[in-house]
């Protein structure tokens, strides 16, 4: 046991005495792995999209040798695992995951990280404390959205929630978010939550089937994904539609656009913005260049949208896709340093 | 003869899931006091319409015999949401062109299933299981995960309503009365309630098996593809997972609705029961506010206590 902390401690220690050696590290012979699990919708679409427009350039441009992706089909554990432990025998340097369960995969996650391979996780994080950890401030997400639903609606009212999906860690902090928030805000009244699980056609049927049972709701506070199908499940119903946050959705902004030319509708939109695949590749790049001072969990912010400027961005939103921002190698060392003062 | 109070007032089996129905909309509206009651019934049917169209797919293959289930329905609705909606292209001019292409796409994909079943002598339950993830990747990388919007009078039409009663709903009433006459009027209904009890009998008894097997396959995979395209027209968009939950769903139905998961035995009016029922169960639950774990521990127990309850009749004949 002791033997093994002895070597472990002293790897980085050799690894740091020979980037000294080259003067400045050099990643341009290193190989970083993309380990994804899924791919069926608009925002793993978008991830990978800009995934491959940073990455291809970054090959291109020698700041690394190889920046390849891997997706699983299925939304499995034990397949990922798998695809991790493939992934360690092929002698990546890096490895950059957007996971299927935050503890399952730790195991591998860890015989990777033994194996001396730097993990960075986003998205779907790992707990394994040797992995990277790149996480949105949902919970001021969360938060914000009721704040913003207090600045148009002073005499607050009662508000539908629409959960994501059950059991993960981005649903529980959104929620503690807007919890929080309607506690500062007692003018507001939760009066039901339905699981839409981030999905447009789940949303629509929970609250189709709730909304009969409600009355008059002002505000609909929601996790993204969910708020066009919140939408039509009001008009579906015949009742007029309460302000609905979006979450960076093309259908959502384009219903938003339609609507406020018709009447003024207001509301706000924010998301996860899927181009945080980007953030984690340089995130990896920069710890495989020889940073020591990256802390293990960043914390980065969402990407949002407001009534002045959503009409800007649509146009440059596929039809059907998500809102997403790309970030340089820049953007990740600015992105960190704004951590490093935490 | 004892005489059993359960056959002469509940001897259909499919009177249990109306009953379940009713019970469950009972307790929604007890718990609103009222209120809502009918806003409820409309968004049942309306929603209820996709279940039992998954379901009669399903009902027709379950009945074949003990094994036979078709586990592609999901990928197969999914994929044909895609096709639909990007044929249609937002155009109301080719609405047909887009529902001929999802139909097509799910005969395909029926064909797909029984060559797979026949030809390499797969068990239905993996072959099926199979050909799903080959439609999924075939669906994600036709559709790339967006989701595309139906034209508008596409949208308009799949949810329009006549005095609280959705159309799909009274069109979907019809269908199901059309296949009820398939199932117990025509040589080829006859032909797949015979082959469900007795395969071998019924090969003896001049029923060109392999024919009828083939037929029941395309005609699920077909139907997948009208409910994929209804789907992606009601929802507003297509989606590769806007057919995941009709996995469950589609069988639920059937055995709910009192067709014997054994084969030979179908039962059509309980698939609207099962399907209502299934929806009020969910508008109940989310009318109550229960959180997510409970929803699904009270589903779960529930179906159970259905089948239970719908399966006493059967014991005693």
């Amino acid at each position: 046991m002791k033997r093994i902390t002895y070597s472990r401690a002293l790897l980085p220690l050799l690894a740091s005495i020979a980037l000294i050696g080259v003067a400045q590290a050099d990643t341009k012979n290193m190989r970083i792995a993309f380990s994804n699990n899924y791919a069926g919708n608009s925002w793993r679409q978008a991830m990978l999209k800009s995934y491959d427009i940073v990455t291809k350039k970054a090959v291109t441009d020698g700041v690394v040798a190889a920046a390849d992706v891997f997706t699983t089909a299925d939304k499995e554990v034990p397949t990922q695992a798998a695809q991790i432990q493939n992934l360690i025998l092929q002698g990546y340097n890096a490895i950059v995951i957007n996971a299927s369960s935050p503890d399952a995969l730790n195991g591998a996650i860890k015989q990777a990280t033994d194996a001396g391979i730097v993990v960075v996780s986003f998205d779907g994080i790992v707990t394994e404390p040797s992995a990277w950890r790149v996480v949105v401030d949902f919970k001021d997400y969360g938060e914000q959205e009721v704040v913003h639903l207090a600045g148009w609606l002073p005499k607050g009212g009662n508000l539908l929630e629409i959960r994501g999906l059950a059991g993960t860690s981005i649903d529980d902090a959104i929620h503690a978010g807007i919890q929080q928030g309607v506690s500062k805000h007692p003018e507001f009244k939760i009066v039901n939550s339905v699981e839409g699980d981030w999905d447009q056609t789940t949303a629509q049927k929970a609250v189709a089937t709730v909304l009969p049972s409600l009355p008059e709701i002002v505000g609909v506070v929601d996790q993204g994904g969910d708020g066009y199908g919140a939408a039509q499940a009001f008009a579906g119903a015949g009742r007029k539609e309460p302000i609905i946050i979006m979450g960076n959705r093309q259908d959502e902004l384009a219903w938003w656009k339609e609507q406020k030319a018709k009447n003024g509708y207001t509301t706000w939109s924010a998301s996860i913005a899927p181009g945080v695949s980007t953030l984690a590749f340089w995130v990896a790049q920069q710890i495989l260049d020889g940073r020591k001072d990256i802390p293990h969990d960043l914390l980065v912010p969402y990407l949002a949208f407001t009534q002045d400027d959503f009409e800007a961005a649509l146009p440059s939103i596929p039809v059907g896709g998500v809102a997403s921002h790309e970030y340089t190698q820049e953007d990740a060392k600015k992105a960190i340093e704004a951590n490093m003062k935490k | 003869m004892k005489f059993d109070w359960r056959f002469n007032v509940f001897g259909k089996p499919w009177i249990w899931s109306y009953l379940g129905a009713f019970l469950v909309w009972l307790a929604a509206i007890l718990f609103t006091h009222g209120y809502g009651a009918g806003g409820m019934l409309t968004a049942a049917l309306a929603l209820a319409v996709f279940s039992v169209i998954a379901g009669v797919a399903q009902m027709f293959v379950i009945t074949l015999g003990p094994g036979n289930v078709d586990l592609s329905l999901p990928a197969n609705i999914g994929l044909a949401s895609a096709v639909a909606m990007k044929m249609m292209n937002g155009s109301d001019s080719l609405i047909a062109v887009g529902f001929l292409a999802a139909l097509a796409s799910g005969v395909c994909i029926g064909i797909f299933n029984y060559l797979l079943i026949w030809l390499l002598r797969i068990p239905p339950i993996i072959s099926t299981l199979s050909a799903s993830f080959i439609i999924q990747s075939a669906g994600i990388s036709y559709g790339r995960g967006l989701q595309i919007k139906p034209p508008p009078g596409y949208a308009e039409f799949t949810s329009a309503q006549i005095a609280g009663i959705p159309f799909l709903a009274i069109g979907t009433a019809i269908f199901t009365i059309g296949i009820g006459v398939i199932l117990h009027r025509t040589i080829y209904g006859r032909s797949v309630l015979a082959i469900g009890q007795n395969t071998r009998a019924a090969w003896l008894a001049g029923v060109s098996v392999e024919r009828v097997r083939l037929g029941t396959y395309v005609l699920s995979g077909a139907l997948g593809g009208i409910c994929g395209s209804l789907l992606a027209g009601y929802f507003r968009g297509s989606s590769l997972e806007i057919g995941d939950e009709y996995l469950l769903a589609s069988i639920a139905v059937v055995v709910i609705g009192g067709t014997s998961v054994s084969g030979g035995k179908a039962n059509v009016p309980g698939l609207w029961g099962g399907a209502l029922f299934l929806v009020l169960l969910l508008t109940m639950l989310n009318t109550f506010g229960v959180s997510a774990g409970v929803r699904f521990l009270v589903t779960g127990l529930v179906i159970i206590g259905v089948i239970v309850a719908a399966g006493g009749p059967r014991s005693v004949r």
